[in-house]
């Protein structure tokens, strides 16, 4: 009896797994994030670009969070990472942050990704969030008057008709529901890609340069080059920022 | 002289004891949870039905007997902090409602003085947010703020995972109180809220009294509470006494913490100076009071409502008069029967409950 039990359930599942389309074997993708500023590799400190509101500056650190990472697939069906592996610092100064390797997702063809820029405070802290506490921790990332987080950490200095090299700090996170900056951002991907057992590379880039401006709401830094917990600058910056990324 | 100062310290501590002594006898609390079971069990929040709904959503977290007795150990253990001694319980002391009593603002590792007075903590499953000016959304995420703060207990939860991974004693609760056994931040401020979430405070004479048990109040408890209804309870309504607002009460700024407030959390101008509205629970053992702990009983408190009020632009609006004055008319008789209702406020039950207790 338990043997035809076993049989029956054994063809059941073999015939369930035919009529699932998702036949590819899981792989792992990498999201390789690269900085540039208007099309060229983001350089720390030596290089000055100009923003658009014509100042020079210079960028001294730029890290941000990316979280809750989706892969779309051509048929809309969607891999979601599993939250709580989902949070990620991105340091430009570390080469290895750049990466963020996914294992184990679903064989298909994706063709497009979604995740969010910063921690979205619907999900905190549940879901394991509070996990990510000593990453933030070791990059900077966490204030230390407030539970949350810093989205992003935008420092350097910049030159004013009457003054040179005077820094510039951009912190900007959420902060309770009155300034609530977690965007989620949805690209598709430049060429589809097959997982199937195999190794893919997802290119995102981000262009500094948005920060300061996106065509609709540019700022200069002589106007607020402070901007920390900020109900005016903070949302613009979190808006552009959401414009900011593209697929290679 | 080191002898002298010890003395005239006692002579204060005694003489701020017989002052303030706000408790008649030490009830025996009921079942003290101690024990780490093989076999966990759920423990239930008993809520009295005239409180507000939760708003920690137990589902998320529900506290068990493990969870509360590692969260216990946790919240006892100086080892979160950098020095090894400031644990959470080093400055909310259950005696005084889990405040730090003998010091204004609170202390933190290495002799730091914060600038603001530790909250009590209690009925914190009702709460839609934490800490003076609510820069923390969700209990599990409260206690990163004092952890990680340099004033406070200058830690990392890097550190601590790694301390406590090292004690065997932590490895087998975090294992009996969590499916996945992790000693990780996230467990870690799960536990903390198990133990936390159980602190409700809902046996004071004032809870005995709106559950009809036969306990009446004094006539002057009685016209205190219908004079605190009068003149107290718009910003502290409801049963907990608090509508969970941020308002700035008239005091001074003071230039030595210059704490701009609310204003902090949001960057709005409009939330300058504007603190939560205190839960007024055991508010007779929380002395000292306000955000910095800066007036000493409850009588300075009353005075500053009815003749203390410093006028700013973002001043609350309540604390207004049609005629132009500022602050809340009280005669000294008002005071005193507005004092004795919220000496009702405080539950030794809860107080002395020997689950919540370091030793």
């Amino acid at each position: 009896m338990k043997k035809i039990f076993l049989l029956t359930f054994a063809v059941a599942a073999l015939i369930s797994c035919k009529s699932d389309d998702n036949q590819a074997a899981p792989g792992e993708v990498n999201l390789v994030f690269k900085n540039q500023v208007a099309g060229n590799d983001l350089i720390l400190s030596s290089q000055t670009y100009t923003n658009a509101s014509g100042e020079s500056y210079r960028v001294n650190e730029l890290k941000y969070i990316i979280s809750d990472i989706v892969l779309i697939g051509s048929n809309g069906q969607e891999f979601v990472v599993p939250q709580s592996e989902s949070y990620f610092v991105v340091n430009e100064a570390d080469n290895g942050s750049k990466t963020l390797s996914i294992p184990e997702v679903e064989g298909r063809k994706y063709s497009k990704i979604r995740f969010g820029f910063g921690v979205d405070q619907s999900n905190y802290p549940l879901n394991g969030v509070n996990n990510f506490i000593p990453t933030a921790e070791e990059t900077g990332m966490l204030w230390s008057w407030s539970a949350g987080y810093k989205f992003i950490k935008f420092e350097g200095d910049y030159d004013t008709d009457t003054s040179t090299d005077a820094p510039f700090i951009i912190h900007v996170g959420s902060h309770g529901t009155t300034l609530d900056n977690y965007k989620t951002i949805e690209l598709d991907l430049s060429t589809d890609i097959s997982v199937n057992d195999n190794t893919n590379n997802v290119n995102l880039i981000f262009d500094v340069a948005r920060v300061f401006d996106a065509g609709l709401q540019s700022f200069s830094l002589q106007e607020k080059d402070d901007i920390q917990v900020d109900p005016v600058y903070a949302p613009i910056i979190a808006s552009n920022i959401s414009t900011a990324f593209s697929t290679e | 002289m080191i002898k002298q100062f010890y003395i005239l310290f006692l002579i204060v501590l005694l003489s701020a004891c017989g002052e303030n002594e706000p408790y008649e006898d030490a009830p025996v609390a009921e079942d003290p949870l101690e024990e780490t079971l093989e076999v966990d069990v759920a423990l239930t929040l008993e809520i009295p039905d005239y409180f507000p709904d939760l708003t920690y959503d137990l589902s998320q977290n529900p506290p068990t007997q493990n969870g509360f007795v590692l969260g216990k150990k946790l919240f006892y253990d100086g080892r979160l902090a950098s020095d090894g001694v400031v644990s959470c319980g080093f400055c909310h002391i259950q005696a005084f409602a889990f405040t730090h009593h003998t010091h204004i603002t609170s202390h933190g590792v290495n002799g730091a003085i914060g600038k603001r007075n530790a909250q009590p903590l209690h009925n914190l499953a009702f709460m839609q947010e934490f800490t003076w000016d609510g820069a923390a959304g969700h209990l599990d995420a409260q206690p990163i703020i004092p952890i990680t703060a340099e004033v406070e207990m200058n830690n990392t939860f890097n550190n601590i995972v790694t301390t406590l991974s090292q004690d065997p004693e932590y490895v087998e609760m975090f294992a009996a109180a969590f499916d996945n056994g992790q000693i990780d931040p996230d467990n870690i401020l799960k536990a903390l809220s198990q133990f936390m979430l159980m602190m409700v405070s809902a046996d004071s004479k004032y809870d005995r009294f709106l559950r009809n048990d036969g306990t009446t109040l004094t006539s002057d408890e009685t016209a205190g509470l219908g004079l605190f209804e009068a003149k107290c309870s718009s910003c502290h309504s409801g049963v907990l006494q608090t509508d969970q607002t941020y308002r700035n009460n008239g005091l001074s700024i003071d230039p030595e913490f210059n704490d701009i407030g609310r204003y902090r959390v949001t960057g709005q101008p409009s939330d300058s100076l504007k603190f939560k509205v205190p839960s007024l629970r055991n508010i007779e053992a929380t002395f000292p009071y306000m955000h910095d702990g800066r007036i000493p009983d409850l009588e300075a408190v009353l005075d500053h409502y009815s003749d203390g009020i410093v006028d700013s632009p973002t001043l609350d609006p309540l604390l207004r008069n049609a005629d132009g004055s500022l602050g809340i008319p009280l005669t000294e008789a008002e005071k005193a029967q507005i004092i004795a209702f919220l000496k009702t406020l405080t539950d030794d039950n809860f107080i002395f409950d020997d689950r919540f207790a370091e030793f």
